[in-house]
């Protein structure tokens, strides 16, 4: 059933992409955009373990270097996502699932996507990065985050649940 | 710790996206290049259709956003407004005090009198069937009683009494009041007198047999000393002509150039000019007998007796330059104030 996994996968991760790109950052909310990929990659990576979170990651971090307006060094987003969802899967023990574990770890991983990502940039070369925005960047993309977790992981998982019941961790 | 599996599977997402960031960081064209242009193309189509989608939303989301601004946009243009507003008051009630500023300054110039300018300050009521009002200028501005009062049409009235700061203006309307006039022109004269209707005037000319039109144009004749009335100044033109010529009087009924019912500025002469300046400071859009015509500067007794050869043309008094004894015209009374 590897095909069905790689239609979620690829299924999700493009709508979380094409969400933020179009419809996310142009509501004009205060702060960072909402990142719905990495929500995305945190539910994937909690529904179906950490090789698919790490796979998910990998795909949305590369489209969304790659779609416009896209302007920054395709693979950064990628190596940060894939460490996301391959943590996330890893460190979260199926066994003590509960809500604010599961919005914390989401949280976490889109507050530190922000520090990472801009320090990975900045390392990079780039000089476009603000430092002193960036705390405030973490801080709001974090909460976005938090208010996005419940919803996206309950559709995750029902369709992961439905669809591929094989790899759902319970 | 993991499966074989897992572990390649990570190295190798991780390898690629190192891969792609290397590629990437070293730029320029390749086939890295032409790999991200369709790659942006497909996903700027999938964009474009999500757009589309979601643009009942985003327009929502962008509501919402402005939102936030608009409160603080409706203060500041509610500020704004506010003080545009009262600039364009202010402009308007500028622009009036202008245009009666300009009317006096063009009478005071061709005339060359000398005026105090003044704001009317208050009126007296109408049931007191007075004709009067107060103006914001008094004897420390050098006004005294029995001046001429003028606005830019011409003679509105005269000083009655004075205070300190400020003073009482009796208007020609008045029925009490009796100005010394002259045609403009052929030169009969005569008394205007209020009669208490704010546009007019009754004419009473001395000689009965003077010629009289409508639509000539009347100026004050001017008393001893330019008190009450300096000379020279509008009062208005003949609207009517009653009686015929061989009655003991006739009288025509004249509205006054002056606009009794609005004024705003209005110019108290303090000092008439050195001689006389005929018809010139007479409108010259108006009709009849206000083109200033050469008239010789003569007394009122020449005047009328001028009158009988050529009884009321214009044209007639025209063409006699030997009437003009030192060659004064009231066209050109400016030039001739030096001594």
């Amino acid at each position: 059933m590897i095909w069905r996994q790689a239609l979620i996968i690829g299924t999700f991760t493009l709508l979380a992409v094409l969400v933020e790109l179009t419809l996310l950052t142009r509501l004009g909310i205060p702060g960072a955009t909402p990142d719905l990929v990495v929500v995305t990659v945190v539910a994937i990576a909690l529904a179906m373990g950490p090789v698919q979170g790490a796979v998910a990651g990998f795909v949305s971090g590369l489209l969304l270097d790659l779609a416009p307006p896209g302007d920054t060094l395709v693979g950064v987003n990628a190596i940060v996502y894939v460490a996301i969802g391959f943590i996330t899967g890893v460190v979260v023990d199926p066994r003590d699932r509960t809500v604010p574990i599961m919005m914390g770890i989401v949280g976490l991983s889109t507050g530190a996507a922000v520090l990472v990502i801009s320090g990975l940039d900045t390392m990079l070369g780039s000089d476009r990065v603000d430092w002193e925005q960036v705390p405030a960047l973490a801080l709001t993309s974090a909460l976005y985050g938090l208010i996005l977790a419940p919803g996206v992981i309950l559709v995750v998982s029902w369709v992961v649940r439905k669809s591929t019941p094989e790899v759902f961790v319970a | 710790m993991f499966s074989r599996r897992t572990r390649i599977l990570l190295s190798v997402l991780v390898v690629a996206s190192l891969t792609f960031v290397i590629l990437d960081l070293r730029g320029g064209e390749g086939p890295f290049a032409s790999v991200r242009a369709v790659a942006a193309n497909v996903l700027g189509g999938l964009e474009r259709a999500a757009a589309t989608v979601f643009s009942p939303i985003t327009g929502a989301g962008s509501w919402w956003s402005s939102m936030r601004d608009q409160a603080n946009q409706i203060d500041t243009l509610s500020t704004e407004n506010e003080s545009l507003r009262s600039q364009l008051e202010t402009l308007q009630a500028d622009r009036t005090r202008v245009a009666a500023l300009d009317g006096l300054l063009r009478v005071a110039s061709v005339g060359q009198y000398r005026f105090v300018p003044a704001e009317v300050i208050a009126i007296g009521p109408t049931q007191d069937f007075s004709w009067t009002i107060t103006v914001d200028a008094g004897r420390n501005d050098g006004i005294e009683q029995d001046m001429s009062v003028i606005n830019g049409a011409g003679l509105i009235g005269r000083v009655l009494k004075t205070t300190a700061d400020t003073s009482t203006v009796v208007l020609i309307v008045d029925q009490g009041s009796a100005v010394g006039g002259r045609i403009a022109g052929t030169g009969e004269i005569g008394i205007v007198a209020g009669v208490g209707v704010q546009d007019e005037l009754e004419f009473e000319l001395l000689d009965p047999l003077a010629d009289v039109r409508v639509g000539d144009a009347l100026v004050t004749f001017g008393s001893k000393g330019g008190r009450p009335y300096a000379p020279g100044l509008p009062i208005g033109e003949v609207i009517e002509v009653r009686g015929t010529g061989g009655q003991l009087t006739r009288v025509a009924r004249v509205r006054p150039f002056a606009d009794m019912s609005q004024l705003s500025i209005v110019g108290i002469v303090t000092k008439p000019p050195r001689e006389d300046p005929r018809d010139s400071v007479l409108p010259k859009s108006e009709g009849l007998g206000i083109v200033p015509t050469p008239a010789p500067l003569v007394g009122p007794e020449d005047a009328t007796a001028d009158a009988e050869p050529a009884p009321g043309q214009e044209s007639a008094a025209t063409p006699e330059p030997g009437t003009a004894p030192e060659g004064e015209t009231a066209a050109v009374p400016v030039d001739e104030a030096a001594p």
